[in-house]
């Protein structure tokens, strides 16, 4: 060894002395493996990516804008995915202002003020089942409560009833994502806090929220992009899959009527006969693809902005 | 270690992502109420919602987009979730519309009755079954019912290969017996669907219920096949095999004539008819049925609206259901259509 060129590394010498030998072959072929699997799943996601760009970028260059400002249509070289996004981005409002709070709302509770005894723990563990329920699911759920008995309230099948029922998708991963994030803050910004006389709503507030922030943001961002692409409870509670307009109604009355979203209307479109609506269902594919990126993006942004520092 | 500025701008942010959001969102539901000013003084506003077979709503689909665009202020949804559950939802008083991929059926009827719910059934067009396979297949020319029963009927269960049954075919003495030793592919409709629905009542009730004693209301179509509710997915399975057999709605034989063939039929013996325009509308093709919409009669009474959506939707008719590729119905039936609107006839006279 000592003829060779250059000298070997420390991790060289030291894995080759535990080994006994030259070239050690099993750890080897487990870290090839482990790069094979890793090529694999990178494949699958390329070859998904390629062929969705491939198949929809067409109509997209040749219709851009006229495509995204479309309405739904039966006629292929009209529709377009406008209504989709408002009722999308219009259902994320709710989930935005109904799931986040009472989300987070719950994790300090549970993490910062519940006592840890049995009936905390049995909360926990019920809450991490609800977050791996299938989504349709809560489709049913939502049908039952929104659809049915809050009526008068709701509209129905509705955007509330939509946006409502994605809340309810989402909000045991909120819970369990700030519930997280506020575990990973040390106990001693805590304790420091309630050493300098803090009680303990100003210690939550003003320490370890903050501190939490981040882990927090990011959570419930990723729930959003879940809710975004959730298409199965939408089309229990009432998304249409053939025409819309919303006529002289005032957002209120919209708010209360039928809606279509993106992913409803990817569905919609791949069971169309008229075979140029396949090019329609992967460019609305990019599109969602896009904003879904978009939700992501948000999130590292404002993850890098609320940086722990401790 | 933790500035105030951070809790405070943490608020700010997340209130601005908020905001940001709605604004998002109205501004978008604004954006679509584009181009609903300028209209005449006497402009038509209200509400109509459409429900009902998958198989309709392009048609009604398109009456809508085109009536949306001569009255702007009108709001109309429209949504194809099954005949079956369109009428659920029409019986409650839910829809305004319900198209129907077949009449009204006698529970479906007293459903609407008890919900206190009278409607008018119109008639718009003709769907003819296609009994496809691969463009490929070159050894089958000509089926009739009885042949359709010993391929796919109840008691072909266990079939792979269309020789299988030959003995069952001879037995109840189809016309185009014996078949050729080849393997048997089925792709077809699921149970949920109107087309499973139209193509057993037309095609092998008769024969199972009457000539083979089937015990009644048992399925008439083998289990052992297989099921998509997705008709793209049907013509992909039936393009994918060389041997393949399946039926599909007209209008999705016509997209993809590329990709599979429609076997002639007859109804017995073999006077064989293909599936085209003419051979549906005359009423030769003998697995065609008809589309429906029915409409609310005492919503119809009360809204404006909808009474215009029905006059432009039968004055239209022949442009709707030419460029949706559904057949035409003939004359007589069209006009009938128009008489039982105009005289705001209620009930069903096919259900």
């Amino acid at each position: 060894m000592a003829t060779r060129a250059e000298s070997p590394s420390v991790t060289e010498v030291v894995r080759q002395s535990l080994s006994k030998r030259r070239f050690d072959f099993r750890s080897a072929a487990f870290e090839a493996s482990l790069l094979l699997m890793l090529l694999a799943s990178l494949a699958i996601l390329v070859i998904l990516l390629t062929d969705v760009v491939r198949s929809g970028a067409g109509v997209l260059t040749e219709r851009g804008g006229d495509f995204i400002q479309g309405s739904l249509s039966s006629l292929a070289e009209r529709a377009g995915v406008w209504q989709g996004i408002v009722g999308s981005f219009l259902m994320m409002a709710f989930v935005v202002l109904v799931a986040f709070p009472v989300g987070i709302g719950a994790a300090v509770y549970l993490e910062e003020y519940a006592p840890d005894n049995r009936i905390a723990r049995l909360i926990d563990v019920n809450v991490r089942n609800l977050a791996g329920v299938p989504s349709v699911v809560y489709g049913l759920l939502g049908l039952f409560l929104f659809v049915e008995v809050l009526e008068p309230l709701t509209g129905g099948r509705s955007i509330i009833s939509g946006g409502l029922t994605l809340s309810l998708l989402v909000l045991p991963l909120v819970i369990i994502t700030s519930a997280e994030a506020l575990r990973a803050v040390p106990d001693s910004i805590r304790e420091a806090g309630y050493g300098v006389g803090a009680t303990r709503w100003e210690v939550v507030r003003s320490h370890v929220l903050p501190s939490a922030a981040q882990g927090i943001l990011t959570g419930t961002i990723l729930s959003l992009s879940r809710a975004l692409g959730e298409t199965a409870p939408l089309l229990l509670v009432g998304a249409v899959t053939g025409f819309l307009s919303t006529g002289s109604q005032t957002l209120a009355e919209q708010l209360q009527g039928e809606y279509v979203s993106l992913p409803t209307i990817i569905y919609a479109w791949a069971k169309e006969p008229d075979t140029d609506f396949r090019a329609l269902t992967f460019a609305a594919i990019i599109v969602l693809l896009a904003v879904i990126l978009l939700a992501n993006l948000a999130a590292i942004i404002l993850r890098n902005r609320y940086e722990r520092k401790w | 270690m933790f500035r105030v500025r951070d809790t405070a701008g943490f608020r700010a942010l997340l209130a601005a992502m908020t905001l940001a959001l709605v604004a998002v969102a109205c501004g978008g539901a604004d954006a679509t109420n584009d181009g609903s000013g300028g209209s005449g003084g006497a402009a038509l506003t209200g509400k109509i919602v459409a429900s009902g077979s998958s198989t309709v709503e392009p048609i009604t689909s398109l009456a809508a987009e085109l009536f949306a665009e001569e009255n702007p202020d009108v709001s109309l949804s429209v949504d194809g979730p099954g005949t079956g559950d369109g009428f659920e939802l029409f019986c409650q008083g839910k829809t305004d519309i319900s198209d129907a991929s077949r009449a009204i059926e006698p529970e479906e009827q007293q459903a609407c009755k008890d919900g206190g719910i009278e409607y008018i059934e119109l008639k718009v067009a003709i769907d003819g079954l296609s009994v496809l396979t691969s463009k490929n297949n070159n050894e089958i020319s000509c089926l009739d019912f009885k042949d359709l029963y010993a391929l796919i009927g109840p008691e072909s269960e266990g079939f792979n290969s269309w020789s299988d049954a030959n003995s069952l075919a001879e037995e109840i003495g189809a016309a185009h017996a014996p078949y050729p030793d080849v393997p048997l592919e089925i792709t077809a409709p699921g149970e949920e669907s109107g087309t499973y629905d139209s193509f057993g009542e037309l095609v092998l009730e008769d024969i199972a219920y009457e000539d083979r004693k089937i015990e009644e209301d048992a399925p008439v179509i083998r289990a052992d096949y297989t099921a998509s509710a997705d008709d793209n997915v049907i013509i992909q399975g039936l393009s994918g095999d060389e041997t393949s057999l399946g039926w599909v709605g007209y209008a999705f034989y016509q997209e993809n004539t590329d990709k599979v063939r429609a076997i002639p039929i007859a109804e017995e013996g073999d006077n064989c008819i293909e599936p085209t325009n003419e051979t549906i509308a005359a009423g030769e093709y003998p697995i065609s049925r008809d589309l429906y919409f029915y409409v609310n009669s005492k919503k119809a009474e009360s809204n404006d609206s909808l009474q215009a959506f029905v006059d432009f939707y039968l004055a239209e008719l022949q442009t709707l259901v030419q460029e949706t590729g559904y057949v035409e119905a003939p004359e007589d039936v069209i006009s009938e259509t128009t008489q039982v609107w105009e005289d705001r006839e209620t009930g069903t006279r096919d259900g």
